[in-house]
């Protein structure tokens, strides 16, 4: 068998791979597979093209029947586009993942742990950790929220804590936390099942672990937090609606819960007491797992011309009527400048080293960082600190120079809005090129989904492997072109 | 059960329905009416444009009603909202917003019927006939009510889709004996097999040929045809089985008893269905058949929007 990789190499579907100057997640070398990518460089080795085409084309068909599309919204009427699966997995042995876990689980709970004190007792700020100035200068630094209990303590029900993986270490690092109302977590369990059924020869020549406890899990949770306890909960997802592009994965995760998928029309406040229009009249709501942004969730409190909204709903929250989860305000942890901090607080609340690095972050609120990036924009990537979804963003090497000087004037004109990043090469998977019809590197970086009970982290092994499908491109971001792949945890190493 | 997702509910099937009958409807009579060249034509598309209830509409995009004028209004066109592409796009709309309420092979056959139905060329469908894509959309239907049956749990939300498709069909039967009738009775021109024919075609658009032929192994006399199409009880496209199933749903939804009623709809149910079961249609000629289905149809929407104000819009306090 020592010959079949370098006869994959030459004429399959490998033919002419490329691995460049970039860390190669199936790849040691040209042609030599790491342990873990071996038994499917084999198989994809013998795959011949027009078979694999033909297995592409299923997995297509696949998710646009089920309706697992996202909606962009560019000529001024939204239209439906398939989420771009590509077939090769990401794969993670036992041992980089285990590692992994524990450093998302620190994270998160020193995330919870510094949105209770931000809105409890301000230890951090007393204790000068952090400036006093950054954490109230946050858009999403809510001062509402300040003395509210919420039920157990607990903030960051569901985080997405996106992680690269360094070229120059190998290194995963933490690049940003998504602590409001992180996506994604639907086309994690729908690759997993489209893949299943589109190759699954694979699936039995690996340990791959399961991802599909997710709802279960999430459900679980949620229930804990009734204020009429556990038995009596009542618990709804609300959306912002049919026209939001992530509602797919709404109504999917309502369904996979059993719960009820609701509008803010659907719920009314009466009485400090939130309740559903049903057939048979209005019914109590317990919990609410909300998608909706903080600023659209109460119109008596936040944005007046809120429609997605429910008027009340604050007051019933901030009575401990009703639960909400994420918790309300927890913007502020995950703005791009705070997040800078959040190894400090890692150490601070927990008295331990951060297991995961952070990308070096200068924020350019302080006047050495301001200086250096102004001077090196041309090799940076700038960020504004409360966007998301790959918006509001410049980086300086694929950028002219007058882009570059109008993001100059902008962080010039706002120094606190903006934070610089070094470009990180991120690792590459091979992905199937269409146009060439053979594999290529392709940039991905990695989302996991962590699930924070109050007692202990719980993270779905894997996440959301996001790959940018446009060669040389960095950009995962779904509306940037940007695609996913299955990722697997293994039981063991290889 | 959420109001919003009874409300769905209730449109999906209304739209899923509207859409198998439009496609019923136009396949038999287009195929009859191209065979009858000799009486003037303009006479004959009419109708079916008019059971759409779509005159004025129809009349802003084209001059004349023909073959390839009335079918194309029917089957394709965007602007007409009752199209047959515009129901299962409406149908699939619905079904999109509650699709965490419905079984996933719901979402995927319904899904995957609107994709095969807009992706049929107009141009080249109106030129080869309409058959092929009636059939898809009438099959497509059967199998979307079929898929329903087997994977939807027969609760509340099954009786929101059962009184949508039943109120629908009960509509358009009525709608399409009304028109026939006044067309075929009313006009002096048509004699002799020409009719014939056009009987064949009224029981056909409902399925009900065979059946009928089973049933009164006679010649086809258009009394007969009305009884079969209005009075039926076991024929499941005539106005009595639908109001039947109707029933069935409503008072499911509020758990009412037989002989009584909680609301306006179930009174108006019951009513419509007592003079269904009880008169005949030799009483019904004699009063005037159109008179007798005006009222029926003006209950229909009565109970329409009945249904609507007690279930999907009520206020708070009421």
């Amino acid at each position: 068998m020592t010959s079949a990789p370098l006869q994959a190499l030459h004429g399959g579907l490998f033919e002419g791979y490329d691995t460049g100057a970039f860390f190669d997640e199936m790849f040691l070398a040209p042609g030599v597979p790491r342990p873990h990518y071996a038994k499917l460089f084999r198989m994809l080795g013998a795959t011949p093209q027009a078979q694999f085409e033909d297995r592409r084309n299923l997995a297509d068909i696949a998710f646009l029947l089920q309706g697992i599309t996202f909606t962009v919204y560019s000529d001024g009427t939204g239209t439906e586009r398939l989420f771009p699966f590509d077939l090769i997995p990401r794969i993670l042995p036992h041992s980089e993942w285990d590692r992994i876990e524990r450093g998302l689980s620190q994270r998160v709970v020193a995330l919870n742990l510094f949105l209770q004190d931000v809105y409890g007792q301000q230890r951090i700020l007393k204790e000068r950790k952090i400036p006093r100035s950054l954490v109230y200068s946050c858009h999403h630094f809510h001062r509402e929220m300040i003395g509210v209990e919420v039920p157990h303590g607990i903030y960051t029900h569901i985080c997405g804590i996106d992680l690269v993986r360094s070229t120059k270490t190998g290194e995963f690092l933490v690049l940003e936390d998504n602590v409001r109302t992180p996506s994604g977590v639907s086309y994690v369990l729908e690759n997993r099942q489209v893949m299943m059924r589109t190759f699954p020869d694979a699936f039995q020549s690996y340990e791959v672990r399961p991802v599909h406890h997710y709802p279960t899990e999430l459900c679980r949770i949620l229930r804990t937090l009734s204020p009429r306890g556990e038995d009596n909960a009542q618990v709804v997802l609300l959306t912002p609606g049919i026209y939001n592009s992530a509602y797919f994965e709404h109504s999917f995760l309502a369904q996979q819960m059993g719960i009820e998928l609701v509008e803010g029309r659907d719920l009314i406040v009466d009485a400090g007491m939130v309740y559903m229009k049903t057939i048979h009249g209005l019914q109590r709501v317990d919990v609410i797992y909300r998608r909706v942004d903080d600023e659209y969730l109460d119109p008596l409190v936040f944005r007046p011309e809120s429609l997605m909204g429910v008027p009340g709903l604050m007051g019933a929250y901030r009575s401990g009527n009703v639960a909400l989860a994420n918790a309300v305000g927890n913007g502020v942890a995950d703005d791009k400048a705070v997040c800078a901090y959040v190894p400090d607080f890692i150490r601070f609340y927990l008295g331990e080293e951060p297991i995961l690095g952070t990308v070096e972050t200068y924020l350019c609120s302080r006047p050495d960082d301001l200086s250096y990036t102004l001077a090196h924009l041309p090799e940076l990537v700038v960020k504004a600190v409360g966007e998301s979804g790959g918006y509001g963003m410049l980086i300086g090497p694929a950028s002219d120079e007058e882009t570059i000087e109008i993001f100059r004037k902008k962080i010039e004109a706002d120094p606190r809005n903006y934070i610089a990043q070094p470009v990180i090469g991120l690792s590459r998977v091979p992905s199937y090129d269409v146009e060439s019809k053979r594999m290529a590197g392709r940039h991905v970086d990695l989302r996991p989904y962590c699930l924070y009970d109050g007692q202990s982290v719980t993270i779905i092994p894997g996440g959301l492997t996001r790959v940018a499908l446009k060669p040389g491109s960095l950009v995962v971001n779904s509306s940037q072109g940007g695609g996913s792949k299955d990722t697997w945890v293994l039981r063991d190493d290889s | 059960m959420l109001s919003r997702i009874a409300d769905s509910m209730f449109w999906l099937a209304r739209y899923m329905e509207r859409a198998e009958d439009t496609a019923r409807i136009l396949d038999v009579n287009y195929h009859m009416l191209l065979e009858q060249s000799a009486v003037p034509y303009r006479l004959r598309w009419d109708p079916l444009v008019v059971m759409a209830g779509e005159q004025e509409r129809f009349a802003q995009f084209y001059e004349e009603a023909n073959a390839q004028t009335v079918y194309e209004f029917l089957a394709f066109r965007a602007d007409n909202p009752n199209s047959i592409v515009q129901c299962i796009t409406k149908a699939r709309e619905n079904a999109r917003t509650i699709r965490d309420r419905i079984s996933r092979e719901m979402w995927e056959d319904i899904n995957g019927l609107y994709y095969s139905v807009t992706r049929f060329d107009p141009a080249e469908q109106i030129s080869s006939g309409p058959h092929r894509f009636c059939d898809a959309v009438k099959f497509g239907c059967h199998r979307f009510f079929g898929v329903t049956d087997a994977t939807l749990p027969h609760d509340e939300g099954w009786d929101f889709l059962k009184i949508g498709w039943s109120l629908e069909r009960a509509e358009m039967t009525a709608r399409l004996v009304d028109l026939q009738f006044q067309s075929l009775l009313e006009t002096p021109t048509v004699v002799g097999p020409a009719d014939n024919h056009q009987w064949m075609a009224v029981l056909k658009s409902v399925g009900a040929y065979e059946a009928y032929r089973r049933q009164y192994h006679s010649p086809i006399e258009p009394e007969r045809v009305a009884e079969m199409l209005i009075l039926h009880s076991k024929h499941p496209r005539s106005i009595r089985f639908s109001i039947t199933e109707l029933q069935i749903g409503l008072r499911a939804i509020s758990g009412t008893g037989p002989g009584f009623y909680a609301n306006e709809a179930e009174r108006l149910t019951g009513k419509i269905l007592e003079s269904l079961r009880y008169d005949t249609v030799e009483e019904i000629f004699r009063q005037g058949l159109h008179g007798y289905l005006t009222d029926l149809l003006a209950n229909c929407r009565a109970i329409g929007e009945d249904i609507a104000h007690i279930y999907f819009y009520y206020g708070a306090g009421e």
